[in-house]
């Protein structure tokens, strides 16, 4: 630790570059693909192809008798050691491999164990699976009353206090109903001078992280290490653990660089079933997913949103019921959460007196859903903001301006009573009106191409309540490093913590070093999901460093130094220790105060400790003829707290909105008979850089998030809220066409267009 | 994937209907069906071999006809599980028969579902091999009542 | 994966005498950029790969003849192709597909011969070189035939080339007008597969079309060309009316295909309208070169 590195270069708030980009540049930086475990099998495995069936029998003699296989193992095996291979965040419903039935085209139902991946493969074609066929049900509408049950009975995971009176329940398919029930939304309707309804559907999307699921398991001594690429080590040690029954200094997690997530890498994907194997088989074992296969591990929602909103003569919203239904699949993940945390915001970030919410989680025979860089809140901002301006549109209210009349603001309570803070949703409009250049003439063109705008803002209560625990250790040189669980997958973590702990301690970020998580070594965190980190990591290694720098202080002090000394740290320790010896830790432990929702009312006075409210303008270019959309302006603003790395951050909103580019416009998977057919990115398109608008603008609310570490917090999903309905409202601006599902793809837009020119549509 | 067509064939709708509801004979209008076995009076089991684009593909096939209603209705269910890709094929087959002038007018109509390596494969070139299926089915099945018209003559 | 045996045999003769006739398992490859991915998705798995990488030299040559007609080795590199003076002077049609297709990564690695033997109907060359009337000459045991392009693909990834035939050169008429354009629209990224290719070649006095070929692929199962379509356009004068019914007879004249890019009705409305866009993108093309 030289001089130079104790002077403090303005760390926080400025650009440095991140702490690994030399090493991705230059190819260096490590990626769980590149894991080798000495002597290491190869997994493959072997999947349904029916999409609801009981399992009569599962002959792998074939593939067992092919050479260079090592294994096949079936539930039957893993029973041997999991005794109940159960597992799951919210339910413990999923199988580590298919037990008595297959509930998904995809679910896995065996794995094969051979010297290279090529030979796993082919022993998996010769794997026969004899199933008793059941009937399916796809549509999450559909299986709320369907008679075709997913799962016997419900089963909640014991730890959850609010889910416990689920358990055991059956004969039904809705895995759990958040409700949220605020003033008197029944006898509201007849004081509303106008009433609007409308229903908008998502597809199920693809999260098409560039690096696959990834994940290998070795017996170290009694240690299981697991080397994946996740973005929840901790969960994953803690849930690995409790399915095996042994304490959890006896699993070790190992995350190094992540090719993206976007909550695709959350909770178990491969590690259950590359653990039992490599317990079963005695030897090292790597299971990796290709891109297609991530289809059939994990999706994101599909959603059906009904919105109902009375409105009063002075354009002002007095009742809105949102009665939401998410298509969960086969198994229920993350699912119920979403629906319930996010279900609490669909009514959107608006101040309405009355307001009915039901928010649905239900079992369909698809694959398995979780959030997609949003946590749900793109799914419901689809539906509120799309709703929004054609109340606004049919009023004739200027879209703006009836948002304006509309938002909460600052004191005001959001329909589950907690209070907003401040006026950041009315901020970010306002941002986005001027860029827009709102108030001027817009020319919308008279020929085949037309021109049109559109705006929408959403908003998203940052999950609660959840802990983070950073510790950070001093070496005998003065030299620093940062132990953390949180995984930087791109996002830009590692270099953010870094710059937080650096500002306590008055260093530059770059002589921090931060350790890749290793559940060995890099204390507690939640996980890096939601876009919590910034603040609630971030405020734990805060804490870490204030720790660390009053144990500097006091080891001064100890040595006799007086209040501002200026010694550098490593001749404290040469004093103490008689030469360059001993550590200083300091740590930091953070959970924010959270009051949970009743689960009559919905209602919560702190159901987060911060809201994220994010807003997009597009202008696109309609081509009448062909009904093809090109975004030609695309400006996202948002509220970003105080900023602690302009440049991560404006990437970060950027590349979630090019992200949603594709979900407006082409992105859904395509089942037949719960097959899905678009598996490969030749097939499931995703945008490329031809898609993004040469305008693509990122605005930063500045402010002061309170609680955030400096008045920081997280910025990660803020772009991805009103992409795609900002997209839908201008192409309404444009040729008149309102598209209520996604995506709106150029067939969708001329389809709408011969319908409204009373133009027959093939054999319509 | 849904299929439907129909044709016309110059024969009486009970001649029709009798050569249809013979599986030996209905195995035979289709390209690449071999070995039929019959397990019982409503139940088959063949090989299917065929080629999409340049890949080849065999199938364990079983046949089970749901219900005959004489003269104009026949239901079928087929399975097929492929060797040596993980997969399925499962279809099931409406075929009904009505007179018209000049002759019977044949209506089909198939449900498919392919799941597995094959049915990920791009319905594109699998659409384009049912059609060019559909298309063989019809010719041979043309070239049947042909014969017996020849057989007749001669 | 299978293993499988790779044989780098020296000369095209040499390759041919390693094709066989009737096993689908042995196949040559170029570039291989497609059938890789075929053999990643799994449906395809090869028991003998005959690489053409290290054949005769002159077939990676693209040169003029004494016709001024090109003649481009199916050995070419598409980036070659794409970046040679000698067809960007004469064949800026050819350059201007080139920068769309595909990516550069692939570019760099396909080849002629296989873009065309392939038999996708999504791609870009089949349509563009049968518009410009270029024939292929074939090589197989019994000696060499010549097939236009035009008539190269019978369906699906299906050509008229014998398993143990290889395009050995591709021949491209001396250019006799400059009005030519590509048109290739996709519906959904920016960089898909197009939903519809329509290459057209034709001639005009700045009043009227004359000789208009009309080529169209990717909404249809091969290469098609519009007979009719043509004929609506010969010696018609360059307006709106004469384009809408050209448009309406691409329509008459064809079976579409639908997939994920659109149901079939939507690609009639894309044709439709797409013909006269591709018409007036050839005339524009034509014009001040």
């Amino acid at each position: 630790m030289s001089i130079s590195d104790r002077i403090p270069a303005g760390t926080f708030g400025s650009s440095p570059p991140r702490l690994e980009s030399y090493a991705k540049v230059t190819g260096r930086a490590e990626y769980t693909h590149n894991v080798q475990l000495p002597n290491m099998l190869h997994g493959k495995i072997f999947r349904s192809s029916i999409a609801h069936g009981r399992i009569r029998r599962i002959d792998v003699t074939a593939a067992k008798a092919l050479p260079g296989v090592h294994s096949v193992f079936t539930a039957a095996d893993v029973c041997k050691l999991v005794p109940n291979p159960y597992y799951g965040p919210a339910f413990h419903d999923q199988p580590i491999l298919a037990l008595d039935k297959v509930r998904y085209v995809g679910e896995a139902v065996a794995v094969v164990l051979a010297d290279d991946p090529h030979t796993a493969e082919q022993a998996v074609q010769l794997i026969v699976a004899d199933y008793e066929e059941l009937p399916a049900v796809f549509d999450e509408v559909e299986a709320v009353t369907s008679a075709t049950f997913v799962h016997d009975e419900l089963k909640p995971a014991k730890t959850f206090a609010d889910l416990k009176h689920l358990a055991g329940r059956s004969n039904t398919n809705v895995i759990v109903e958040f409700k949220l029930d605020r003033g008197d939304v029944k006898n509201a309707w007849a004081a509303a001078d106008r009433i609007f309804e409308h229903t908008f559907r998502t597809p199920m999307v693809a999260h098409t992280a560039l690096e696959p699921l990834v994940s290998l398991a070795e017996m170290n001594g009694s240690t299981l290490t697991i080397h994946t690429a996740s973005q929840m080590p901790s969960f994953v040690r803690i849930e690995i653990a409790r399915l095996l029954g042994w304490p959890e200094s006896r699993i070790r997690v190992k995350v190094l660089h992540l090719g993206g997530g976007f909550a695709a890498k959350t909770y178990i994907k491969l590690e259950a079933i590359v653990a039992l194997s490599t317990l079963l088989a005695n030897r090292p074992v790597r299971i990796a997913a290709t891109m297609e296969e991530q289809a059939y591990v994990i999706a994101s929602h599909a959603t059906t949103c009904r919105i109902k909103s009375g409105v009063n003569k002075a354009g002002r919203v007095i009742a809105r019921q949102c009665d939401v239904w998410w298509n969960c699949g086969a198994y229920a993940d993350v699912g119920p959460r979403i629906s319930q945390k996010s279900g609490f915001t669909a009514a959107g970030p608006y101040d309405i007196e009355n307001v009915l919410i039901r928010s649905r989680g239900v079992y369909t025979n698809l694959p398995l859903c979780t959030g997609r860089r949003g946590f749900g809140v793109p799914n419901l901002s689809w539906a509120y903001e799309s709703h929004t301006d054609m109340i606004a549109r049919d009023l004739g209210v200027d879209p703006i301006e009836f948002r304006r009349r509309n938002l909460l603001r600052e004191g005001k309570e959001q329909a589950t009573g907690t209070v907003m803070p401040d006026d950041s949703i009315a901020q970010v409009l306002d941002r986005l009106a001027e860029r827009m250049n709102w108030s001027a003439p817009f020319e919308r063109g008279h020929g085949v191409m037309r021109y049109g705008r559109g705006v929408a803002v959403g908003f998203k209560a940052v999950i609660a309540p959840t802990t983070s625990v950073a510790t950070i250790t001093i070496n005998a040189d003065g030299s620093c490093i940062l132990n953390i669980s949180t995984v930087d997958m791109g996002q830009g973590s590692d270099t953010v913590m870094a710059q937080i702990a650096a500002e306590v301690l008055g260093i530059t970020a770059q002589s921090i070093k931060v350790s890749h998580p290793d559940t060995d070594l890099t204390p507690y965190d939640m996980g890096t999901v939601g876009s919590r980190s910034t603040f609630h990591m971030g405020n734990a290694v805060k804490l870490a460093a204030e720790d660390a720098r009053s144990k500097i202080e006091a080891l001064a002090r100890e040595i006799g130094l007086t209040k501002g000394s200026n010694y550098p740290w490593s001749e404290l320790f040469h004093r103490r220790y008689g030469m360059q010896a001993g550590n200083i830790v300091g740590m930091g432990t953070f959970i924010p105060p959270y009051a949970a929702p009743s689960s009559e009312s919905g209602h919560s006075a702190n159901v987060t400790p911060y809201w994220m409210v994010g807003g997009t303008g597009v202008e696109v270019e309609v081509d009448g003829e062909t009904g093809r959309v090109r975004i030609t302006k695309l400006i996202t603003a948002a509220d970003c707290g105080a900023l602690v790395n302009p440049r991560i951050a404006e990437t970060q909103l950027s590349g979630a909105a090019i992200m949603q580019i594709g979900y407006a416009l082409f992105e859904k998977m395509d089942f037949d008979g719960g097959q899905l057919t678009n598996a490969s990115l030749a097939d499931y398109n995703i945008p490329g850089m031809q898609d993004i608008p040469l305008a693509l603008v990122s605005v930063f609310v500045e402010g002061d998030q309170q609680g955030g570490p400096f008045g920081a917090k997280g910025l990660g999903e803020s772009g991805t809220f009103g992409v795609a309905p900002a997209v839908a409202n201008a192409i309404h601006d444009a040729i008149g066409v309102r598209l209520i599902n996604l995506p709106m793809t150029a067939e969708s837009v001329l389809r709408g267009l011969h319908k409204i020119q009373g133009r027959q549509w093939g054999d319509e | 994937m849904d299929i439907s067509g129909e044709l016309i064939i110059e024969a009486p709708r009970e001649t029709v209907f009798d050569r249809l509801q013979n599986p030996s004979l209905f195995v035979s209008l289709v390209d690449g069906v071999r070995d039929l076995q019959e397990i019982d009076a409503t139940h088959y089991a063949a090989i299917f071999e065929t080629k999409v684009a340049y890949m080849r593909f065999k199938f364990k096939v079983a046949v089970e006809v749901v219900r005959i209603t004489r003269p104009h209705e026949i239901v079928a269910k087929i399975e097929g599980t492929p060797l040596g890709i993980v997969g399925r094929l499962s279809a099931t087959t409406v075929t009904t028969l009505s007179e018209v002038a000049g002759g019977t007018q044949v209506k089909y109509s198939i449900a498919a579902t392919i799941a597995g390596k094959l049915g990920s494969m791009g319905q594109p070139v699998l659409r384009s091999k049912a059609k060019e299926m559909e298309n063989q089915f019809a010719r041979n099945l043309r070239a049947v009542f042909e014969q017996d018209t020849k057989g007749l003559v001669s | 994966m299978i293993p499988f045996e790779l044989v780098e045999p020296e000369t095209l003769h040499e390759a041919v005498s390693l094709l066989d006739a009737d096993d689908p398992g042995v196949r040559p490859f170029a570039g291989g950029t497609a059938l890789m991915l075929m053999m990643k998705a799994g449906v395809f798995q090869p028991s003998r790969l005959i690489s053409l990488g290290r054949i005769e030299e002159r077939f990676s040559m693209i040169s003029v003849g004494a016709r001024g007609e090109l003649r481009i080795g199916a050995m070419v590199p598409l980036s070659t192709l794409e970046y040679s003076p000698d067809v960007q002077s004469a064949y800026p049609v050819i350059a201007d597909t080139l920068r769309t297709l595909a990516n550069i990564r692939v570019r760099n690695v396909a080849r002629v011969g296989g873009a065309l033997a392939h038999g996708d109907p999504h791609m870009d060359l089949p349509p563009v070189l049968s518009v410009l009337g270029a024939k292929a000459i074939v090589i197989g045991p019994g000696g060499s035939r010549e097939i236009a392009v035009e008539e190269l693909y019978t369906g699906y990834y299906t050509t008229v080339l014998a398993r143990n035939e290889l395009i050995a050169e591709v021949i491209v008429p001396a250019p006799q007008t400059r009005y030519a354009a590509y048109l290739k629209y996709t519906t959904r990224s920016a960089a898909d597969w197009p939903a519809l290719g329509i290459a057209v070649l034709l001639d005009s006095d700045g009043r009227m079309i004359r000789d208009a070929s009309v080529v169209i692929s990717a909404a249809t199962e091969r290469v098609t060309r519009l007979r009719h379509t043509q004929e609506i356009l010969n010696g018609k004068a360059i307006e709106d009316t004469t384009l809408h019914r050209a448009g309406e007879a691409a329509v008459a004249e064809t079976m579409l295909v639908a997939d994920a890019r659109g149901s079939m009705f939507y690609k009639q409305q894309l044709l439709r309208v797409c013909i006269g866009r591709a018409v007036r993108m050839a005339l524009a093309n034509g014009v001040g070169k």
